[in-house]
Parts: structure tokens; C-alpha cells; sequence
């Protein structure tokens, strides 16, 4: 009775939409989804007690690390061998993924270790982005020489956000950084002589080392790679530091980490400028690759998908972030014919994360 | 010029307003910012569009507009608070007790899922209302003002005034301020917050499919992601005034109407919509509270 | 543990080769169309598909070029830069031997260097962003005009036929609509006095305020450099603030839906400019009868992707080679019949004779109206 109930209702609220023959459709197929719902309840529970405890146990074992050496030397030498069996199409893929990947441990920083939601993670992706363009393109400045003063810049935006971020509670926070991020591609695209507004800027140049470029693709993909690497490697650091511990304590309960001498205000700074610093190196390794900016790369939407990926990953977790980030780039372009059904699936994986597994796939229960 | 500007301003602020109750409302008794809400308004924009065009081809419209107008009427409302009831029970109603960022998570996984629902099922390319009245308008002050202005203006008011006195009088009304200030001391005292969380939602959708079809109309124009940035602003608008009071929320929405008008004519047309964000920021930063808000000191 | 770790490799390694497996050796000669395929563009996307689809079915028919039949990969970039980059390296990954697109200023000129790195001639059918074939590329071609030819044509327009001398000028801040927007006011500031420049926010819908203060300026034309749904929102709410002053758009804004938002009796009298009207080009019957008949009204740009995929086959067929660069050269060095005349490429690879009328709305359809130079 409750699941013809439900089924009816879904589909009228689907009929003004799509008409009546898709609603029938629709009725049938959720009649049939809640009407086994005991069945997959049951399933639920499976799942939630072979598949969930196994992940939990492989993280446990991830984060004791020793043993794993082999594995991930056998990882790396993979990760290294790509550029030579592989297209350019694939290679572009795997570019873009490190890229995001960075991203995301740079979000994560903030979302997954501080507690801080940021919806404008966009922008400082965007500063950074056009830091080296500007640098390269007005200057003259090669990308090594303009890597520190990118991210300096970057860190500094960062430093500067988070000052709002310390009067401001959760969604309050959240909001702020959002209208940060709309404001930061409002002066990209409009401040005409210095960012050459809409057009973008274009004939970035790649970095190169002692005269060669390293503007093709698999050469390329070696400084993306070293760039995971070394992000991957000083997130862990910094994750397992007196600052990472002092903002995963800060993050369960803020007024209970004060009380043991925590500066709430300065850890809520750091966090803000060390995951802006990833968003910058992110963005000159953006720009080199593409050669081009433009602001239409930096959207809210943008924003959202970096936080889809650390969310998915799990909030907090190193290697969950990682493998969010891929799914999340990878997916869409191996279905590509289906990509118009990706944000809807997005949106519902969000709700149904938050309802399900708030931690994420990989995140470890909260204590 | 000024009164000119003074009229579209005001015009657009009424929508904000009515927008902007539906985020206060929730705020109040929940305490969390619906980000789906500006989608349950294009919804509305959607619906009206949708079921005018339906009334039209059974040939309801030709014999009779008025009816068919107010059936359309009736009928999103109707639709919206449907969509506003289900997605609270659905992605908010198992998060109660959750930290606080999981509702807020949730939300923007609605606001994405509704967005390109619609953008699936009604196609990606703008759709397009009827347009009943032209340009048919007075002038007045060497202003020219239309009809459908007026109405947008009159009848945003009219809300408003409802809402408030709903609020204020009727024993659902007193209901939804007793959740707002305790939601243990409410449910103690017999009554049923789920109920009154549920009838929230199905009025603040109620009203923001309202503000859909007269922005519809105003405009003849609907895409669906006008609900991003206009939820925004009605978020904006509710923040100015003082998130969760409902005077603050038509305050604040009319304000920030006028302030775009204002900015975009007398400063620059390119940033009309880094006003609203700036002012949200500097209103944050001086007085979170808003400017008819009570500042609540956090519960530990 | 290691199960785990071997597990991520496996499937890692699984999605390289699936990848890598999209590479087959080709059997046909493979073209790609590019453009935004979905989304609120996906009707340009359409037409350039339709277009391009249309004559390789004619070529396919008589035997397909160089004894091989034609195939068409076709690849959507979202009118997103960073989209137009991967799809356009997808397409260099399949092998293609050349490209029909992109639809965006902001997409075809990053495309562009893709293609060039790659040795891939590209065709667009509706970029008319003068960059595009301003950075030296061999292979960047198009079809259709140049935006400084489109604002000069607007501009002898509005001086010379209309001799008006206040004009007000709105952009919506994209590309394509500022850099339409600057070129007309290039030219039609020596004549006429430009009382009011702006830009607007590309999916706005409130235009009252901008207009109002263009009102205060008293132009005796206002021109948009833009796209149709903001056209349509302007020319309606100008007509609501009591404004009856002319208006005229570039080539974004002639579409039907522009009508549509506008209200007919709105967009009444709104100067465009366009290339010429298919149905006054006696070589153009044949492709409006067998367009229609295939695929049902045409779009703008059909045209345009037809010509440009006849013209990239024939120099194929002509250079008798699949090499790009034989294809390049002979794409500059002929003159190739078209639907829309015979078009010959400059040095740029831009279009010789500039293919720009004036058109107006009239009844809520578009007419051509006015020829430059007559």
C-alpha cells in the first residue's frame, strides 16, 4: 500500500514534465524499486556489513602504511609507463585528472581536515591560473620563475578569505566563500585591460627545462605527475602533524580544542592558505596545459565539483579524495554518450551520500 | 531616471521578497539554508509555462483566459509545494540530527538534481511564456510603468501581508514561531514539529512558485538555471534583512532590488550581480545578524 | 592489503586499455564535427551536424573520396573552452584528417592550436571572431565572415543608408559579443557619436535598468553585440520602458526564437546582419530541397557546415592525399563551389569576398534588405 503510495506520488510530480506515458513509466518502475525495498533493505544491510567493514579495514591498513611500499612502487612504476603506451587523448585525460587531484587534496585541506565548507574553491583555482598567465604572457616570466610568485599570490588570497572566516559560522562561511568565488570570475571578465575580460588569455607558454619544452603531452604529464606526487606526499605529512591534528580537533569540537590551548583563529587561517596553495599550483599547471584561461573555466559549478569529489572520496581521506577526483574526471569521459545524465546522478549521489554514508566511500567513521 | 529606476528596482525586489521568505522561514525553524529553494521557484517558472501552454492547446484559454490563468495558477502552487514537501522529506527529514554540513550538502545535491531534471526532461534551450499583455503600460512621473508591474509589485505585497498575518494569528502560525525558538519545549507542549516543518516548506514553495510565474511572464523567458542566481539573491536579500524573520526577509528583498537597479545604472551595468554578493559580505562582516535580526549567541 | 592495492592497479590498467583500445586503424576516412552538441547551444551543434551529415551522404553515395567512404566522429564541447581542448584532442586521437567546427570563439581558438600542433586542417562554419585566423595557423579556415567585416557592413548601414548619428552600443561580455560590439564601434565612431558603451551579464534577464539609462542618452539606434536570448529580452523590455528606437544585431541573434521572446510585434523592424539569404543564391536550391526533405528546417549555420564540409572533401579528393598538409595547401590555392557561391581562402584562411547583408525582421520573419556597396 505505502509503496503504491509513494510510486503515485512520484509520478505526479513527475507528469507536468514529461506527460503522462512517461509518468506511467516512471509509477511502474518506482512501484517495483519500493515494493522490493525489503529485499534490497536486506541487501542494504549486507552491503553495510561485508562491504562497508572491509573498506574500513583496508583504510585501517592503508594509514599503518609500512607494507604497502611494494604496491606502490608497483603503482608508480605503472603511473610512469603511461606516456609510453598510451594516446594523447588518454594522456589528456590523465593530465586534467592530476589536476583535479591536486585540487581536491587542496579542498580537502580545508572541507575534510578544518570542518570549513568553501564553495568559492573556484576562485583561488582561478588566481592561480591567471597568476602564471599574466606573469608569462605581460612579464615574459618562465613557469618555474613564476611558480613561487603564483602561489604566494594564491596564499595570500587564501589568507585574506579566511579573514572573514573566522567571525563566521559554518553556512554563514559557506556562502561567503561562494559569493568570493562569483566575484573573483566577475572581475576576470570584466576588468577588460588587465584580464582581457571574456577573450581570456591565450599563448601561455608551457614550462620547459634547460631549452626543452615540456609542452607536449607526455612531457607534460610528467610534471603533472611529479606535481600529485609531492602534493600527495606533503598533504600526508601535514595531515599527520601537530597542525593536522590540531584541525581534525578543531573540526569535531572547536570550543573543546580552544579549551586545550588550540588557536582556533590561526589553524582556521592556515587551513584556508595551505589548501589555496594547492588551488594555485593546480591553476599554473591548469594554464600551462591549456595554454589558454578564460573565465568561463571557473564557474560555480566548477566549485561544486570539487567538493562532489572530496565528498564522494570521503571528507578527510587522503587516498578516498584521490579516487574521487579520478572517478569523478575519468567516468564522464569513458560515457561520454551519457554525460547529460552525469550531473543528475551527481546530485542524487550527494543526498544520498549525506543520508547513507556521510563519511564518503573511503572516509573512516567519525569518532 | 531615478523613479524609473526606482519602479524596476522595486519590481524585481518584490520577487526577491517572496523568494527570500521561503529561505527565512526555513532558516528559522531549521536552521539551514535551503539551497534547492531557488530551484523549487524555477520549478514554478517551469510549471506555469508548462501548463499555460497545456490550457492553450485544450483550447481552455480562448474560451476562457481568466480561468485558465488562475487553474494555472493554482495548479503550480500546488505542484511546487508538492516538490518543496518531497524533497524535506527526502534529503532533509533523515539529516535532522546530523552535523550541520550534511544538510547543507544534501541541499546542493537537490539544487543539482532538480536543475538538470528539468534541463533533461524540458530540454536545455530557453523556453518561452506567451506574452499576454505586450508592452501595454502607463506613464507616470515620466516613468513608464506596465501593467504586469504593477501586478508583480501588488501582488508580492499581498503576499507578504498574508504570510505575516498567518504567522502572527492563526495557531499554525504560532505553531511554526514555538519550533523556531525550542523544538524540544514545542514538541513537549503537544506539538507536531514534523508537521509544522512539513507545512513551512509546502508554504515557502507555495510562495516562490508564485514569484516563478510572474517572472515567466514578466520576462517570457525561463532556462533552467535561473534558479541559481536567483536564489542567491532572495538568500542575500533574507540575510540582509535578518535571517529568519520574515519582515526582514520582505525588507531585504526590496532593498536589494533597488540597490542592482540603482548600482547598475549609476555605477556599472557589468557587475549587477557582484552587488548582491558584495553587499552580503560587507553585511556578514558588520552585522551578521542583519538589519532586523536578534544575534544569537552559539549553543555550546 | 596488497589485494587492494593490485585491485586499483588492475583497474587502472583496465581503463588505460579500454581507452587505448578506441584507437582503431582506419578503414574509412574520418571527419569530425565539432560544436556544443548539448546544452542551451545544442541547436547550432544540430545544424552543423545536420549539414555536415548531409554531404557526406551525397559524397558516400557517389562512391565516397579516394575509393574510401567518408565517417563522421562528432564531438561535443559544451561551448566550454576547456571542453573544445579534450574534444579536440579526442578527435586527433581517432584520426581524423580534418575538422568542421567549433561554433564559439572561445572554443575554436584554443581548438585551433590543437589541430595545428596535430597537422589537422579546421574548417569552422560559424566563428567569425577576426583572433581566430589572426595567430599564423596554415589550417584554420572558415566559411563564414569576420567580425570586422560584419561591424563595418553594420556600420556603412547605420551612417550611410539609415545616416543616423547617436547610437548607443550593448555587449553581453562574451567573445564573440564584445569583439562584434568593438569593431562596430571602430567604425561608426568616425560618423556618429557613440553616446552610450556597455557590457550586460549573459543570462540575465532584467535589462530595464540599462536601458533606462540608455533612454536618459536619446540614441537613435542601439546595437547589440550578442546573442538571440538577450536580444529578444532587450528589444522587449526597451519596447516596455516606452522606447521606440531602432535596433540591430550581428549574426548571434538570427534566430526564430529571437522573435519569439521578443514578441513579433517587438522585434518589428530590428536590423541584422547575416551572410545572404540561401533562398536568393541560385546554387543553394539543391541543398534547401534536399536539407528540408532530410532533416526539416534549416538552421542558420546549416549552410555554413554543408559548404565547409564540401569544400574539406573536395580538397581532399583534389590534393588526392589524406596528409594534412597537401590539404592545407590546396585548401588556400583553390576556388571551391559552394551552395553559397564560390568561396576562395586568403592567406588567413578567411573567406575572400565578405559574405555580409543587412537583413530585417519584418511580419516576425527575417528578410534580406540591404547589400553593401549598392
Amino acid at each position: 500500500m505505502r509503496s503504491i503510495l509513494v510510486a503515485f506520488w512520484l509520478a505526479f510530480l513527475f507528469l507536468p514534465f514529461k506527460g503522462p506515458k512517461a509518468a506511467l513509466m516512471l509509477f511502474a518502475v518506482v512501484l517495483i524499486i519500493v515494493s522490493s525495498w525489503t529485499y534490497l533493505k536486506r541487501r542494504g544491510r549486507t552491503l553495510r556489513e561485508k562491504v562497508f567493514p572491509r573498506i574500513n579495514a583496508l583504510r585501517a591498513m592503508s594509514l599503518s602504511g609500512k607494507r604497502l611500499s611494494l604496491a606502490q612502487c608497483g603503482l608508480l612504476l605503472f603511473l610512469i609507463a603511461v606516456p609510453f603506451f598510451a594516446g594523447d587523448y588518454v594522456l589528456d585525460v590523465a593530465i586534467l585528472c592530476g589536476i583535479y587531484i591536486i585540487l581536491a587534496l587542496g579542498l580537502n585541506v580545508v572541507v575534510g581536515f578544518a570542518g570549513l565548507l568553501n564553495l568559492g574553491f573556484a576562485a583561488f583555482y582561478a588566481i592561480g591560473a591567471y597568476s602564471y598567465a599574466l606573469l608569462n604572457v605581460r612579464l615574459g616570466l618562465g613557469f618555474w620563475e613564476s611558480l613561487p610568485v603564483c602561489l604566494l599570490i594564491t596564499t595570500i588570497s587564501g589568507f585574506v578569505l579566511a579573514v572573514p572566516a573566522l567571525r563566521l559560522r559554518g553556512d554563514y562561511l559557506a556562502i561567503v566563500t561562494l559569493g568570493f568565488g562569483e566575484i573573483i570570475r566577475l572581475v576576470l571578465n570584466n576588468w577588460d585591460s588587465f584580464t582581457n575580460g571574456p577573450n581570456g588569455i591565450s599563448e601561455i607558454a608551457p614550462p620547459r627545462v634547460y631549452g626543452l619544452s615540456l609542452g607536449g603531452l607526455d612531457k607534460y604529464y610528467f610534471v603533472t605527475l611529479a606535481a600529485v606526487i609531492l602534493s600527495y606526499i606533503v598533504v600526508k605529512r601535514v595531515r599527520l602533524s601537530k597542525m593536522g591534528r590540531a584541525w581534525i580537533a578543531m573540526r569535531e569540537d572547536e570550543i573543546g580544542a580552544s579549551s586545550v590551548g588550540i588557536n582556533i583563529t590561526m589553524y582556521k587561517l592556515y587551513s584556508f592558505a595551505f589548501g589555496a596553495f594547492w588551488a594555485g599550483v593546480a591553476g599554473a599547471l591548469f594554464a600551462a596545459k591549456m595554454r589558454f584561461v578564460s573565465p568561463d573555466s571557473f564557474t560555480f559549478m566548477e566549485s561544486v565539483l570539487m567538493l562532489c569529489m572530496v565528498i564522494l572520496g570521503g571528507l578527510g581521506s587522503i587516498a578516498g579524495v584521490i579516487l574521487g577526483a579520478v572517478v569523478l574526471v575519468a567516468l564522464p569521459e569513458a560515457l561520454r554518450e551519457v554525460q547529460s545524465y552525469r550531473m543528475l546522478a551527481l546530485g542524487a549521489g550527494l543526498i544520498l551520500m549525506m543520508i547513507f554514508r556521510p563519511q564518503g566511500l573511503f572516509g573512516g567513521a567519525r569518532k | 531616471m531615478l523613479f524609473q529606476q526606482i519602479i524596476n528596482g522595486l519590481t524585481v525586489g518584490g520577487v526577491y521578497a517572496l523568494i527570500a521568505l521561503g529561505y527565512t522561514m526555513v532558516y528559522g525553524i531549521l536552521e539551514l539554508i535551503n539551497f534547492a529553494h531557488g530551484e523549487i521557484y524555477m520549478l514554478g517558472a517551469y510549471l506555469g509555462i508548462i501548463l499555460f501552454g497545456f490550457f492553450t492547446s485544450v483550447g481552455l484559454t480562448s474560451h476562457s483566459l481568466a480561468l485558465s490563468f488562475a487553474l494555472t495558477i493554482a495548479l503550480s502552487v500546488l505542484f511546487c509545494s508538492a516538490y518543496g514537501f518531497t524533497v524535506e522529506r527526502i534529503a532533509y527529514k533523515p539529516l535532522r540530527n546530523a552535523p550541520r554540513l550534511s544538510p547543507l550538502i544534501s541541499a546542493i545535491g537537490v539544487s543539482i538534481f532538480l536543475q538538470n531534471y528539468v534541463m533533461l526532461t524540458q530540454g536545455a534551450t530557453d523556453k518561452v511564456f506567451p506574452d499576454l499583455l505586450g508592452s501595454a503600460g502607463f506613464d507616470l512621473l515620466g516613468a513608464r510603468i506596465t501593467y504586469l508591474q504593477v501586478l508583480i509589485i501588488g501582488v508580492s505585497f499581498l503576499l507578504m501581508l498574508a504570510l505575516h498575518l498567518y504567522v502572527t494569528k492563526t495557531r499554525m502560525g504560532k505553531a511554526m514561531r514555538a519550533v523556531a525558538q525550542d523544538k524540544v519545549m514545542a514538541s513537549l507542549v503537544g506539538i507536531n514539529v514534523d508537521s509544522v516543518i512539513s507545512v513551512t516548506f509546502i508554504i515557502g514553495s507555495g510562495l516562490a512558485a508564485v514569484a516563478g510565474i510572474m517572472v515567466a511572464m514578466y520576462y517570457g523567458l525561463v532556462n533552467y538555471f535561473i534558479g541559481y542566481i536567483a536564489g542567491i539573491k532572495a538568500f542575500t536579500a533574507a540575510v540582509l534583512g535578518g535571517i529568519g524573520s520574515i519582515p526582514g526577509a520582505m525588507f531585504g528583498g526590496i532593498f536589494l532590488g533597488l540597490i542592482e537597479s540603482l548600482g547598475a545604472s549609476y555605477i556599472s551595468s557589468e557587475y549587477k550581480d557582484a552587488y548582491a554578493f558584495a553587499v552580503l559580505i560587507v553585511i556578514l562582516l558588520i552585522r551578521p545578524a542583519g538589519i532586523f535580526g536578534k544575534s544569537t549567541e552559539e549553543k555550546v | 592489503m596488497k589485494r587492494f592495492q593490485m585491485t586499483a592497479v588492475f583497474i587502472f590498467s583496465l581503463v588505460v586499455i579500454v581507452f587505448a583500445g578506441c584507437q582503431k586503424k582506419a578503414e574509412t576516412i574520418k571527419v569530425g564535427v565539432a560544436g556544443p552538441m548539448t546544452g542551451d547551444q545544442a541547436k547550432m551543434g544540430t545544424d552543423f551536424k545536420n549539414g555536415v551529415t548531409l554531404a557526406v551522404e551525397e559524397w558516400n553515395s557517389k562512391g565516397g573520396v579516394l575509393g574510401k567512404k567518408l565517417d563522421i566522429v562528432i564531438a561535443d564541447d559544451q561551448h566550454d573552452p576547456k571542453q573544445a581542448v579534450a574534444t579536440a584532442n579526442k578527435l586527433v586521437n581517432e584520426g581524423v584528417i580534418g575538422v568542421i567546427g567549433h561554433f564559439n570563439s572561445n572554443c575554436s581558438i584554443p581548438a585551433s592550436d590543437v589541430y595545428s600542433r596535430a597537422g589537422i586542417p579546421m574548417i569552422t562554419p560559424g566563428t567569425t571572431n577576426p583572433q581566430l585566423t589572426e595567430k599564423g595557423y596554415r589550417g584554420v579556415f572558415r566559411v563564414c565572415g569576420r567580425d570586422d567585416q560584419q561591424g563595418r557592413v553594420a556600420a556603412e548601414f547605420v551612417t550611410d543608408k539609415l545616416r543616423l548619428r547617436r547610437i548607443a552600443i550593448i555587449h553581453d561580455k562574451t567573445t564573440y559579443g564584445q569583439g562584434l560590439a568593438d569593431e562596430f564601434k571602430n567604425f561608426v565612431a568616425d560618423k556618429a557619436e557613440v553616446v552610450y558603451y556597455g557590457g550586460i551579464i549573459q543570462g540575465d534577464k532584467d535589462f530595464k535598468t540599462v536601458l533606462t539609462a540608455i533612454r536618459e542618452k536619446k540614441p537613435e539606434l542601439i546595437y547589440f553585440g550578442g546573442i538571440y536570448p538577450e536580444a529578444g529580452l532587450l528589444v522587449k523590455q526597451a519596447r516596455e520602458l516606452g522606447m521606440t528606437v531602432p535596433f540591430m544585431s550581428g549574426d548571434g541573434t538570427i534566430d526564430p526564437k529571437f522573435v519569439e521572446i521578443a514578441g513579433a510585434g517587438a522585434a518589428e523592424g530590428t536590423y541584422l546582419t547575416f551572410g545572404p539569404d540561401p533562398k536568393n543564391i541560385p546554387q543553394a536550391k539543391t541543398f534547401i530541397e534536399n536539407y528540408s526533405r532530410r532533416f526539416g528546417e534549416i538552421g542558420p549555420y546549416s549552410i555554413y557546415a554543408y559548404d565547409a564540409a564540401n569544400i574539406l572533401f573536395t580538397a581532399i579528393k583534389e590534393s588526392n592525399s589524406t596528409d594534412g598538409k597537401a590539404i592545407m595547401e590546396k585548401l588556400h590555392s583553390s576556388e571551391f563551389p559552394g551552395a553559397m557561391g564560390n568561396i576562395r581562402f586568403d592567406e588567413k584562411g578567411d573567406v575572400t569576398v565578405s559574405p555580409f547583408v543587412v537583413w530585417i525582421t519584418r511580419d516576425g520573419k527575417f528578410v534580406e534588405y540591404w547589400r553593401p556597396g549598392k
